[in-house]
């Protein structure tokens, strides 16, 4: 239930994910005796500190159209470009602007200015167009749009821009895959099969939501509580397929299904935990509401599931693969209620209370039961959407994605009880989300704005503290990591950076896949796949690397590792891209005519879309001065954008 | 009431092993986000203490510490136990080119592994074990992360060789540069769990040629010019970088990789001749056990190697009978068969198999008696675990099944019920020296991660007879 927490947490924020889980909420003596005790890492990274290189470099901006700089600077800041190291050939950063914040940033900017933290500039327009373009697409932007960009004199370029890749099919590819990594689409996973057939139909469903902006309310109802007699032909159940455990009894099963929709519909992992055992003991210290509920009450929502019965059957003629059922009946095959009588399995027996043998639905946070005759999943699906703490999750979900890091932090860990600013948890509770009003602001008019997910991001994107600079001129705590008084930049996705490389070489592979016909993007997969380039050999081992993850025990992360590095500067996927004359790559060999200034801008804004530095210039010019040893050269200049930090991350 | 009894009582109460958060140890928390940076095998070049937090353990245990270092070979497919470590000879069904042997009044099938057969003094044979499910990728899983993978933390538990990697990381020597967990042909093995991805396994498909992307098709000369080009350009980005801490923890990453680049060690560790594939059996599994000795023998920091070996679920023709070159015993085991006893034989040559305990393990076993109907055998509970070397006597069994196979008759061993995953599990800790009692504290759900599931109630444990 906790792998959502790597999915959307960077390295750099899993210091607050360490410190905020619970922990801070308990007087230190308890947990750490009498005084805390001296971390010795945590002091030597902090003394590190954030030095702003001393040597920037070089004094003058390098541009190939200094016409053009002139005019984006003036159009942005009114200023002449300052002089500045990469990334951003130019820096037209600017202040925030306190004077019209909006939804998200008046809330941010207020609780900065109370903690005295000074936030980042505002970003470039160089820097702004990749980072939404990846964030949003999944895409680096291509060089002509990062140019039409900059130079565009519309003071809402930027709103343009947002509202331009959200109409975008990329905009749909990366969204399928992120929602396919939250519902986890996979063909296999630890306890079953979907098979390729059922991944299609669930990958189809997604894309189709996402075409459609479907309210994400709807979204979540039909995974809920669609029934089907067949996961290859309707792909939402294969969202309750995912909840099929063996090894016990169906309560199992149902458990498990609650289990799914709790975490990734509401946040709130810890009903898992109390579908086994009561709170009181084990989540005493951990979530304040966890801690006052029963596993009678877990078992009242689990009692929805009652109805529904998850089918394999073998796909004639060959018989070795099966697609799933999820029917839901009243008479037939079931009591409809949830039966304590078992005494093995998966989860601790489940035996009589007394008098009560079996558990009738009711919802965990509200006591509700359905309806006369309604069914119970739909009676489900109907009070989970209408369930604040719906849209709350899903805000924070999105939140945790676009910032880095959720507000509340692992995003499935929500503690219901210590959420509203206006009626404060008793001590020694604290509340739990980092900008409590801010959460509860953006969840309303999330509600308000019928659950439509591009409203939802749009607000976000379009945040000045969203387009806050990575970059940081001062000291920086780590501390504030979920003040958001800057960006917080994450590693790009192994997909992403798989096009990256693709896309700005010109050379995009074909994979032939065994059950999913021709790929060209590794954004398009409908699972982390295995898959042959008719290029280089496999490149699966170089995806594997970046941590897809496999949407069962291996979740997608931003961490880094050797065998990354190891692959971008030697795997053949790489490498081949970079050559000055074979067959496979494109941009040097049609590029390498050119003026040494025009070759270097052209690289540069090919692989990271922004143009060199005066001084990034001048050492790739030198480099490439000497005719003997110019494609040798320019290789090497190529190889290095591809493992420069600025095209590996998203800053 | 049996000690099996009163366990099968207990487990059926209590299925969900974890601690509340409640009864954890006290802790000192650290931070994360050092570890977070250090490395995928590697962070031995990083952060050598980088422990997420203090570690307590249970109750008071004495490892037996003999071992330095494990081969955990997972056989996936599930073997046959009854043709292979626990030999029932079936009048009309047993193939006589099996052949059958009695060594010391150990049945073992000389036909399908000769050579293993002459190495039986060495090794124990455990044939009291009972996997917990018959689900291939749920018990693979089970295997590998010692618990219930449906468990509370079950999704999220670092793979035994993660745990491993983590505990002897303090001991890792300066210039030492492989990783701790090294991964051969275990494409799709359990991973790191929720523990840093330094600790992850290093995943190797060996390759005569070496190491993958440690060596760069333009050359050694040119490679060190561009890695200089690179370093030109993008200091001012990735050392102290103005953009934030995991840059420069990127550029680490940089930095070790580039030692295991064009690095001897390295080249002749995880390259071989074809000589010695030869000897090893030619196959992808033998190239693995090569490896893997030569790795142990580099002395490099590496302590825990997984190989798979797949192919077992043999449901049909498991003797060949319809089809003697498709997927049967006769065409697998030559396989094990080769790998492994070269692997024995190089390991105690070098004198490393004192220091070494081999495992042996599939996910669960097959049915017994006659084969079904379409020649194969189905999944079954009863299994057999092998061990060989790391202090370990060898040269006997424990535990003895009835006349089929089918069920333990004796349990061979002090606690008097089948053994589990988590004994196994349990037997490696103790091996290395490692408290299986242990609890972390810095799992997401903050609920204590115990090494061992119900340490506190001492529920599994090791198999001490192994070195009686």
């Amino acid at each position: 239930m906790t792998n959502r927490v790597k999915r959307t947490v960077p390295v750099a924020a899993a210091l607050i994910l360490a410190t905020t889980a619970g922990l801070a909420l308990l007087p230190a003596q308890s947990l750490f005796g009498p005084e805390l005790p001296s971390d010795p890492i945590c002091t030597r990274f902090l003394s590190m500190g954030r030095q702003i290189p001393g040597d920037t470099g070089g004094g003058s901006v390098a541009s190939p159209n200094a016409i053009l700089l002139g005019r984006l600077t003036e159009s942005i800041t009114g200023q002449l470009p300052v002089a500045e190291v990469s990334p951003g050939g130019s820096r037209t950063s600017t202040a925030v602007n306190t004077a019209n914040l909006g939804l998200v940033d008046q809330y941010i900017f207020s609780a900065l200015e109370s903690a005295g933290i000074q936030p980042a500039e505002q970003t470039t327009d160089w820097e702004f167009i990749r980072r939404v373009t990846l964030d949003l697409t999944g895409r680096i932007p291509v060089p002509a749009r990062v140019l039409s960009f900059v130079s565009d004199t519309n003071p809402a370029k930027r709103t343009a821009l947002v509202d331009e890749l959200m109409a975008s099919s990329t905009w749909v590819d990366k969204w399928t895959i992120y929602f396919g990594d939250l519902y986890r689409n996979n063909s296999a996973n630890t306890q079953i099969r979907r098979s390729p057939g059922g991944v299609t139909a669930f990958h189809d469903y997604i894309r189709a939501s996402l075409q459609q902006s479907k309210p994400y309310d709807q979204m979540a109802k039909e995974l809920i509580s669609t029934q089907g007699t067949d996961s290859y032909k309707t792909g939402e159940i294969n969202f309750n397929v995912g909840g099929v455990v063996t090894g016990g009894p169906v309560q199992d099963v149902w458990d498990q299904q609650t289990a799914n929709i709790a975490d990734t519909f509401l946040g709130v992992a810890h009903v898992n935990c109390l579908l086994c055992h009561n709170g009181a003991g084990h989540l005493t210290t951990l979530s304040l509401w966890g801690g006052q509920q029963a596993r009678v009450a877990a078992w009242g929502l689990s009692a929805f599931m009652t109805q529904t019965y998850t089918q394999a059957f073998l796909v004639p003629p060959a018989n070795n693969v099966y697609y799933w059922s999820i029917i839901d009946t009243n008479a037939a095959r079931g009591p409809g209620k949830y039966s304590l009588n078992t005494t093995t399995g998966n989860r601790p027996q489940r035996q009589p209370i007394g008098a009560v043998t079996a558990v009738t639905p009711a919802y965990i946070f509200t006591g509700e039961v359905p309806q006369a005759g309604e069914n119970y999943r739909q009676a489900l699906a109907r009070m989970v959407v209408a369930d604040p703490q719906f849209a709350r999750a899903t805000v924070n979900y999105m939140w945790a994605y676009f910032f880095g890091v959720g507000l509340v932090d692992p995003p499935d860990t929500f503690d219901p009880l210590r959420l509203d600013a206006d009626n404060p948890p008793p001590a020694p509770w604290t509340l739990q989300p980092s900008n409590p009003r801010l959460l509860n602001a953006l969840t309303t008019a999330f509600i308000a704005n019928k659950f439509d997910v591009k409203w939802l991001m749009r607000t976000l994107v379009n945040s000045q503290a969203y387009q806050l600079q990575s970059r940081y001129n001062g000291q920086w705590n780590v501390a504030w990591n979920n003040s958001f008084g800057r960006k917080l930049v994450r590693r790009l996705w192994a997909e992403e950076l798989h096009d990256a490389i693709a896309i700005s070489s010109n050379s995009v592979p074909t994979y032939n896949t065994t059950n999913y016909g021709v790929i060209n993007y590794a954004m398009q997969f409908p699972e982390p796949l295995a898959v042959p380039d008719g290029l280089a050999g496999k490149v699966s081992g170089f995806l594997d690397s970046f941590l897809r993850g496999n949407r069962d025990d291996e979740v997608r992360s931003g961490d880094g590792s050797i065998l990354q590095a190891l692959n971008l500067m030697n795997d053949s996927f790489v490498m081949t891209r970079t050559s000055p004359s074979t067959p496979v790559s494109a941009l040097l060999p049609s590029n390498i005519g050119k003026s040494n200034t025009d070759l270097v801008n052209t690289l540069f804004l090919a692989v990271l879309s922004r143009y060199p530095t005066a001084a990034e210039l001048a050492t790739a010019s030198t480099n490439l001065a000497n005719v003997q040893t110019r494609n040798q050269e320019a290789q090497y200049l190529l190889w290095s954008l591809y493992n420069k930090v600025d095209f590996t991350f998203n800053y | 009431m049996t000690n099996q009894d009163n366990f099968t009582k207990f487990i059926n109460k209590y299925p969900h092993p974890h601690l509340a958060y409640f009864n954890r140890p006290h802790l000192s928390r650290r931070s994360f986000f050092n570890v977070a940076g250090a490395g995928l095998g590697g962070a031995w070049l990083l952060n050598r203490e980088a422990d997420a937090c203090t570690v307590q353990t249970a109750q008071k245990v004495t490892t037996k510490n003999t071992a330095k270092n494990v081969i955990f070979v997972l056989m996936t497919g599930a073997p046959s136990h009854t043709d292979t470590f626990d030999l029932k000879v079936i009048n009309g069904t047993t193939p006589a080119a099996m052949n059958p042997t009695t060594f010391g009044g150990t049945n073992w099938p000389v036909g399908l592994m000769p050579k293993m057969a002459q190495q039986l003094g060495k090794m124990t044979l455990v044939r009291s074990v009972r996997s917990w499910a018959l689900v291939h990728s749920l018990s693979q899983t089970w295997t590998q992360i010692g618990r219930n993978p449906a468990a509370a933390l079950g999704n999220i538990a670092p793979n035994i060789g993660s745990i491993v990697a983590i505990e002897k990381d303090p001991q890792r020597q300066p210039g030492q540069i492989f990783p701790a967990f090294l991964a051969l042909n275990s494409a799709g093995g359990i991973g790191n769990g929720y523990l840093p991805a330094n600790y992850a396994p290093f995943r190797v498909a060996p390759n005569a040629a070496g190491l993958p992307n440690t060596v760069n098709t333009l050359g050694q000369t040119p490679f060190n010019t561009m890695y200089s080009r690179l370093h030109q350009l993008d200091d001012n980005l990735r050392r102290n970088s103005p953009l934030g801490a995991p840059m420069d923890d990127y550029d680490a990453f940089y930095a070790s990789a580039q030692q295991l680049m064009y690095n001897s060690p390295v080249a002749s560790a995880f390259s071989f001749p074809g000589s010695e594939s030869t000897r090893y059996g030619s196959s992808s599994f033998g190239n693995a056990c090569l490896v893997a000795k030569q790795v142990l023998a580099a002395n490099q920091g590496t302590r825990f190697i997984q190989i798979s070996l797949g192919n077992w679920d043999m449901h049909q023709d498991i003797y060949g009978a319809q089809n003697p070159k498709g997927n049967n015993l006769f065409n697998l085991c030559p396989q094990l068969d080769n790998g492994m006893s070269a692997l024995v034989a190089d390991l105690d040559q070098a004198g490393l198999l004192n220091q070494t305990l081999i495992v042996l393990a599939g996910e669960f076993g097959r049915t017994v008696g006659p084969v079904t109907p379409a020649g194969g055998r189905d999944h079954y509970n009863q299994q057999s675990v092998i061990f060989i070397g790391g202090g370990t006597r060898g040269g006997k069994v424990i535990g003895t099944t009835d006349a089929t196979g089918s069920d333990t008759t004796d349990f061979g061993w002090s606690r008097q019920r089948y053994v589990r995953p988590e004994d196994v599990e349990a037997t490696i800790y103790s091996a290395l020296g490692i408290d299986w009692t242990t609890v972390r504290c810095d799992d997401p759900l903050l609920r204590g991660f115990e090494y061992v599931p119900f340490s506190s109630q001492d529920l599994y444990g090791p198999i001490n007879e192994l070195w009686a």
